[in-house]
C-alpha cells in the first residue's frame, strides 16, 4: 500500500498551492499525458518510423574476450550474406577518424568500436549494416576475430595489485579540466584518487568505542523499460540524430569533436524517455551511430536488445573499508574511509563519482577528524557510469551501518544517536562546505514518526522476528553547471518553453510548466515544453543528478520573470500607466486607476497587430564551485546545494529461510519546496523501490568478466510481491534561499538510505550485521546460523560475539 | 530461416514431425521463445499445433480430468469443473509465472519443456497423472512419474507430440497443498517447491510429495504416515525427502541453501495437509 498524503492530513507540512486555479507551484496536478505513458501512446525514439527504406539497420559483433589484442577481423563471410550492405570495423572507424574515435566525459578512453584491443566481454568490434535488423543480427555471427589474449583485471584486487593494466596510459578528456594533471600517467589501473583530510584522525587513538568494517556493494544495472535506440544520418554536410539520451548537449559536443564539425552542423534530438536512471547518458550508442552514419553516408538505426543494454553501462561496484570512533561520552570523534569504485573498462564519470561521493563518505555528521581516500579503478568489465545516487548509496551503505553499530555499542538508540550528531543549518561538513537547506533532523524525525519508532515491534520468539531500522543520506548536487531557457509567449496567452531538459518519466515537463504558470499567472496546462533538440532548445549541462528542478527551474523562473516584465512594459506603453504601477494577475494586467484589466491576449495583439504572434525571452542560470584542494579535499563551496533524505523500516525476518519482509518503509526527502507534491512523492517512492532491489537481491553477477545473469530471466528486480506492506513517502521542506520558490531536486534523495535502513532493521530483529549487499535470504540465513552456532554453548549470553571492538576485519 | 508449419490435424502434425529433420512442436511458445532468444534452441522447423481442435478439448468426470495439450494453463487454474476434480493440480497451475504467461502457456508445452523448476509437474506426480502422446507410429501413454528422465530431458521421442494429460480425480477426502519458494525476487523462478497430498484409504494415511527445483528432475515420493501425529509425520516427510534433493547451484543460491528451502517447503506443505489446511 502506498500512503498518499492528502492536504487534510494535519502532519502534512507541505504548503498548499498559492494559486489552485492555475495548477501552478505547489499544485498536485497530474503529469503531462499520464494516460499516454501508461498505454504506450507516447512516441519514444524507437517508435519513430525510420521513414524511408533507405534506413539501414546496425547489429554489433561483440568481443568474446575480457582483454585481448585484436590481430585481425574477417568480414568477407558476413558481407556475402544477402541483405548485408556493409561491415564496418573499429579499425575502419579509426582509419577514418583517427584518435577522435575515442570519447568520454572524464577520460578520452572509449573507442566507438574497439580497434586495437578489446577490454571487456561484449565490447563492439564490428558493425554489420543490413536492410533489416534480423539479417544484421544473424550476420554478426559470420564476423570472425583473431585475438591475442592479454592478462585480465577481474576485480578491485587485481586492479590494485596485479601486473595487468586495462589502459596503457591515462588520457584526460577536455570536459573536466581538473583532471589534466593525470595526462600520460602509465602502469596503473587507478585513474583517479580523491583525498579528504580534516582534523587529524591519527591523533584520535584513545577513542572509547570504535567500529570498523569492510563493506561491498555489487555492480547493478538500471533496467529502464525503454531500450536505448539511436538513429543517425547525414543531411547535406550535417550529422543529425534522434536518440535516447539524458545528455543531448553533451552528445552534440562529443559528435562535433569526433567528426570535427562546428556545433551548428550537429543536431541531436530526443523524445520522452521510457525511464533511464542514469543509463542513457554520455557515450552510449551515439558516437558509434554517428561515426558509422558519417563514414558510410547512410541513415543508420542502432537499437540495443535487452541483453545488449546490460553491456552498455552499470552501477559501480564499490568496496568501502571504513571506521567510526566515539569518545567516552559517545560523541563522534573520528571517521575514516578507504573507497574503491570499480569503473570497468572505460572511466565514464567514475572519477567524478569517486570525488563527489567520496567526500560524503563520513555521512552528514559533526565529526572533527575525518580522513578519506577514494579511488576509481579500471577493470576488464563493462563500463560503470552514473546510476541514481551517483555513487553515494555505496558510501551511505558504509556510514549508516557503522553509526548504527556504534550507537548500539554506546548503548544509545540508533535514531537518537544519529539525531544528536547530524549536521544542522550553518554547520560545516567534512569537506569544508557550509550546510544550508538540508534538514537531516527533520527528515529523520519524519520517518521515525511514520513507523512509530518510539513503540518498536515485538521482536518475537518463533520463526518470524521483527525489528526496525533507520538511516539518513546526504548528496551534493552536480556543480558547476549551466542551464538556459527560451520562452515564447503566444498571442493567445499560451506558452512554449524551450529547454534541453529531457522528460524521462521524472515529470520535468510538468513542473517546468508549473513554474512558468506561477510567474505568468496562466494555467500550467497552457504551457508546452518542447522536447530537447539542439537545433532549437538551448544548452543544458545534463538531465541528471537531480539538478533540473533547481538549475533549469531557475532558468525557467528567470525567463518567465523577464516575460512578465516585458508584458508589463508593453501594457505600460499601451495604457500610459507606468510599468511599476502594473501587476500581472490571472485576469490580466491591472494597475491603480485601471479597474478593467488588460488581457494578455490583447496586449500582444495590439503590439504586433497580428494574431498568432510570439514574444520571446531567453535566460541563463549558471552555478559555480570552488574546486576541492587536491590534498585535503577541502572546498569553501563544493556544491550549489545539498540533498537530505532518510528512511525508516519495520521488517520481519523469516529465520527458517532468511527472507526479509518489509512491513513498513517510510522515506523522506528535503526538497526545499515541492513544486508538485504528487510528483515528489512518486520520486521518493520510486527511488525507494529501486533501493529495495539493491538492498535485497539486485546484483550483476560476473564470472571471469562474463555476465552470468545479464538477462531479464535471471536479473532480479523488485516485483509487486516485494513491495513493503506499506510505503510512506514524506516531503520535508526547508526552502533553499536561491531555489526557484525555494525548491531543489528529488530524483536521487529517496534511494540513498534504503539499503542500510533495511540492514539496520535486520540487525535489530536478529542481531546480525551484514556488510555485503545484497542482503539475500541465503546470506541472512547463513549469518543467523553462524550467530546461533557461536552462541549455543553459552545460551544465557546477551550480546553477540561479533560485538567486539575491532569488528569483522 | 525459421519455417512455421501450421497443421490442421493431428495426423498432419505427426507426418510433419516424422518427415522433418529437427522439428519442434510449438504450443503457447512461452518457453520456446525464451530458449530461441537464449540461442539454446536452433530448430528451423516449428510445428504450431494450435489449429488442431481436439488438442483444446477438456473432459471432466468422476474419474478425473483429461485436458488436451493446447489447453491454456490459465484454464486449468480457473475452470470450476477442473478445480472440483483435481483441486491440488488447479491450485498448482495457478502458481505458474503470471496471468499473462498462464493465458498463453499450454498444458502440453509445460511438461514438454521438461524444466526441473516447473510448478505443475509436482502436483501431476503426486496425483499420478498420465501423458498421452502420438506419432506416425500410433498413440502411447506415459506415466508422468516416468516422464522426466534427466536435466531438461523427457521420455518423449523426437517425432512425438503430446496430445493430452489425464489427471485422476483427487479423492474427495484427500487434502492437498502446494508451496513455492523463491530465494531472490518474489516472482522469480522457484528455488524450491513442494506439492503435498494426504490420502486416506482403508484407514491407511499416505503422504505423497512432489518436489520441484530441488533436483535435475521433479521428484516424487510417498510415505505411510498412519497413526502419526502431525509433528512426527512432518519430520518423517522431511527425512524422506532430503536424500532425494540434489539442487543445482546457480545465482539463486547454493545447493545447500536450496536444500534448506526445500525442507521448509516440505515442512509447510506437509504440516498444512496434516492439519487439513488446504488454502493455496
Amino acid at each position: 500500500m502506498l500512503d498518499q498524503r492528502s492536504s487534510e492530513n494535519p502532519a502534512d507540512n507541505t504548503t498548499s498551492p498559492a494559486s489552485p486555479g492555475l495548477s501552478a507551484v505547489g499544485s498536485r496536478r497530474r503529469r503531462v499525458d499520464p494516460a499516454g505513458r501508461v498505454r504506450g501512446r507516447v512516441t519514444h525514439v524507437g517508435d519513430v518510423d525510420p521513414g524511408s527504406t533507405s534506413t539501414a539497420h546496425v547489429a554489433l559483433h561483440r568481443s568474446t574476450r575480457p582483454h585481448a589484442r585484436i590481430r585481425s577481423v574477417e568480414v568477407d563471410e558476413a558481407l556475402a550474406i544477402d541483405g548485408v550492405q556493409a561491415v564496418v570495423t573499429g579499425a575502419d572507424l579509426y582509419a577514418a577518424l583517427g584518435e577522435h574515435v575515442l570519447t568520454g566525459p572524464a577520460f578520452q578512453d572509449q573507442p566507438a568500436m574497439a580497434y586495437d584491443r578489446v577490454r571487456y566481454v561484449g565490447e563492439p568490434v564490428a558493425a554489420v549494416i543490413a536492410t533489416d535488423l534480423a539479417t544484421a543480427r544473424a550476420a554478426t555471427e559470420s564476423v570472425h576475430v583473431d585475438y591475442e589474449d592479454l592478462e585480465a583485471v577481474y576485480d578491485v584486487d587485481d586492479a590494485l595489485t596485479g601486473r595487468a593494466f586495462v589502459h596503457d596510459e591515462l588520457r584526460p578528456s577536455a570536459v573536466f579540466g581538473d583532471l589534466r594533471h593525470l595526462n600520460g600517467v602509465r602502469d596503473t589501473n587507478v585513474n583517479y584518487e580523491f583525498r579528504l583530510a580534516r582534523g587529524d584522525t591519527d591523533a584520535v587513538e584513545t577513542a572509547a568505542t570504535g567500529v570498523q568494517r569492510r563493506f561491498w556493494c555489487p555492480p547493478t544495472h538500471h533496467v529502464p523499460m525503454e531500450l536505448p535506440c539511436t538513429v543517425a544520418w547525414v543531411e547535406g554536410n550535417r550529422l543529425e540524430m534522434l536518440t535516447t539520451t539524458q545528455t543531448p548537449s553533451y552528445v552534440r559536443q562529443t559528435v562535433a569533436d569526433m567528426l570535427r564539425l562546428p556545433l551548428s552542423d550537429v543536431q541531436v534530438r530526443t523524445r520522452p524517455l521510457g525511464g533511464s536512471f542514469g543509463s542513457k547518458m554520455y557515450d552510449r550508442l551515439e558516437p558509434l551511430a554517428a561515426a558509422i552514419a558519417w563514414v558510410l553516408r547512410r541513415k543508420v538505426r542502432v537499437v540495443a536488445s535487452r541483453e545488449e543494454a546490460f553491456l552498455l553501462t552499470t552501477r559501480h561496484g564499490a568496496r568501502v573499508t571504513s571506521a567510526m570512533r566515539a569518545d567516552a561520552d559517545g560523541d563522534l570523534v573520528a571517521a575514516t574511509a578507504d573507497i574503491i569504485y570499480d569503473t570497468g573498462a572505460y572511466a565514464d564519470v567514475g572519477p567524478r563519482i569517486t570525488g563527489k561521493s567520496g567526500m560524503v563518505a563520513s555521512g552528514p555528521y559533526r565529526i572533527p577528524n575525518v580522513s578519506i581516500r577514494s579511488r576509481c579503478v579500471y577493470s576488464n568489465k563493462p563500463s560503470a557510469g552514473p546510476f541514481r545516487g551517483f555513487g553515494v548509496p555505496q558510501v551511505t551503505w558504509s556510514h549508516e551501518s557503522l553509526i548504527d553499530e556504534l550507537a548500539r555499542r554506546t548503548g544509545e538508540d540508533p535514531y537518537a544517536y544519529r539525531r544528536r550528531h547530524l549536521l544542522r543549518e550553518g554547520d560545516v561538513a567534512a569537506m569544508g562546505t557550509v550546510m544550508h537547506s538540508a534538514d537531516f533532523t527533520g527528515c529523520l524525525d519524519a520517518v521515525a514518526e511514520a513507523v512509530d519508532w518510539a513503540n518498536p515491534p515485538e521482536r518475537g520468539e518463533g520463526r518470524w522476528r521483527r525489528g526496525q531500522g533507520i538511516a539518513v543520506g546526504v548528496k551534493a548536487v552536480l556543480t558547476p553547471t549551466v542551464s538556459n531557457a527560451v520562452l515564447q509567449l503566444n498571442q493567445d496567452a499560451s506558452a512554449s518553453l524551450l529547454i534541453s531538459t529531457v522528460e524521462m518519466g521524472q515529470g520535468s515537463d510538468t513542473i517546468m510548466a508549473q513554474i512558468v504558470a506561477e510567474v505568468l499567472r496562466i494555467d500550467s496546462h497552457r504551457v508546452h515544453v518542447v522536447p530537447a533538440d539542439t537545433d532549437v532548445t538551448p544548452y543544458d549541462t545534463i538531465t541528471a543528478g537531480s539538478r533540473s528542478t533547481y538549475h533549469t527551474g531557475n532558468a525557467v523562473r528567470l525567463v518567465a520573470e523577464q516575460m512578465r516584465e516585458r508584458l508589463l512594459a508593453l501594457a505600460a506603453e499601451q495604457s500610459g500607466v507606468p510599468a511599476g504601477e502594473l501587476r500581472l494577475t490571472e485576469e490580466g494586467i491591472s494597475g491603480s486607476g485601471h479597474p478593467e484589466p488588460l488581457r494578455v491576449e490583447d496586449v500582444v495583439l495590439r503590439h504586433f497587430r497580428a494574431r498568432g504572434t510570439t514574444l520571446t525571452c531567453a535566460s541563463n542560470f549558471t552555478t559555480d564551485w570552488v574546486p576541492y584542494d587536491r590534498n585535503t579535499g577541502q572546498s569553501a563551496k563544493v556544491t550549489e546545494h545539498w540533498f537530505a533524505g532518510a528512511v525508516a523500516v519495520r521488517a520481519a525476518v523469516d529465520t527458517w529461510t532468511g527472507r526479509i519482509r518489509l512491513e513498513h518503509l517510510a522515506v523522506s526527502g528535503d526538497v526545499g519546496k515541492a513544486i508538485n507534491p504528487f510528483l515528489v512523492e512518486q520520486q521518493l517512492s520510486g527511488a525507494a523501490i529501486t533501493g529495495i532491489g539493491h538492498a535485497l537481491f539486485d546484483e550483476l553477477v560476473l564470472d571471469q568478466g562474463q555476465f552470468v545473469n545479464g538477462t531479464l530471466l535471471d536479473y532480479q528486480l523488485p516485483s509487486l510481491g516485494d513491495m513493503p506492506d506499506r510505503l510512506t513517502p514524506i516531503i520535508v521542506e526547508s526552502p533553499h534561499r536561491t531555489g526557484p520558490f525555494g525548491a531543489k531536486g528529488v530524483g536521487e534523495t529517496g534511494i540513498l538510505a534504503v539499503a542500510p535502513a533495511i540492514a539496520n532493521a535486520l540487525r535489530d530483529a536478529v542481531g546480525v550485521r551484514l556488510t555485503e549487499l545484497p542482503l539475500t535470504a541465503e546470506r541472512v540465513l547463513n549469518a543467523i546460523e553462524r550467530k546461533r552456532a557461536e552462541e549455543s554453548p553459552q545460551e544465557s549470553r546477551q550480546q553477540s560475539p561479533q560485538e567486539s571492538q575491532e569488528g569483522n576485519q | 530461416m525459421t519455417m512455421l508449419h501450421r497443421p490442421e490435424s493431428l495426423d498432419e502434425a505427426c507426418m510433419l514431425l516424422a518427415e522433418l529433420d529437427d522439428a519442434q512442436v510449438y504450443g503457447g511458445g512461452t518457453a520456446i521463445e525464451i530458449l530461441r532468444r537464449q540461442g539454446i534452441l536452433f530448430t528451423e522447423d516449428l510445428v504450431d499445433v494450435s489449429r488442431i481442435p481436439e488438442l483444446r478439448a477438456v473432459e471432466t468426470g468422476p474419474d478425473g480430468v483429461r485436458a488436451g495439450a493446447m489447453v491454456p494453463v490459465r484454464r486449468m487454474e480457473t475452470d470450476p469443473a477442473i478445480r472440483r476434480a483435481v483441486p491440488l493440480a488447479a491450485r498448482t497451475y495457478g502458481h505458474v509465472a503470471n496471468p499473462r504467461v498462464r493465458n498463453t502457456a499450454t498444458v502440453g508445452g509445460n511438461v514438454a519443456h521438461g524444466d526441473y523448476r516447473l510448478d505443475p509437474p509436482t502436483a501431476l506426480l503426486v496425483l499420478d497423472a498420465t501423458i498421452e502422446a502420438r506419432s506416425v507410429r500410433g498413440p502411447r501413454s506415459l506415466a508422468v512419474r516416468e516422464f522426466f528422465t534427466g536435466f531438461q530431458e523427457t521420455a518423449l521421442e523426437h517425432d512425438e507430440v503430446i496430445t493430452a494429460i489425464t489427471v485422476p480425480a483427487q479423492p474427495t477426502d484427500a487434502v492437498g497443498r502446494f508451496v513455492k519458494m523463491s530465494s531472490l525476487s518474489a516472482n522469480d523462478w522457484p528455488s524450491a517447491s513442494a506439492a503435498a497430498l494426504l490420502t486416506t484409504e482403508d484407514g491407511r494415511r499416505t503422504l505423497h510429495l512432489g518436489l520441484g527445483a530441488l533436483a535435475p528432475v521433479p521428484v516424487h515420493l510417498s510415505l505411510d504416515v498412519s497413526g502419526m501425529p502431525t509433528e512426527r509425520a512432518v519430520s518423517e516427510a522431511m527425512a524422506a525427502a532430503e536424500p532425494l534433493m540434489d539442487p543445482i547451484p546457480d545465482v539463486r543460491g547454493s545447493s545447500d541453501y536450496k536444500r534448506r528451502l526445500g525442507l521448509v517447503a516440505v515442512r509447510e506443505a506437509a504440516t498444512d495437509v496434516c492439519e487439513e489446511r488446504t488454502h493455496a
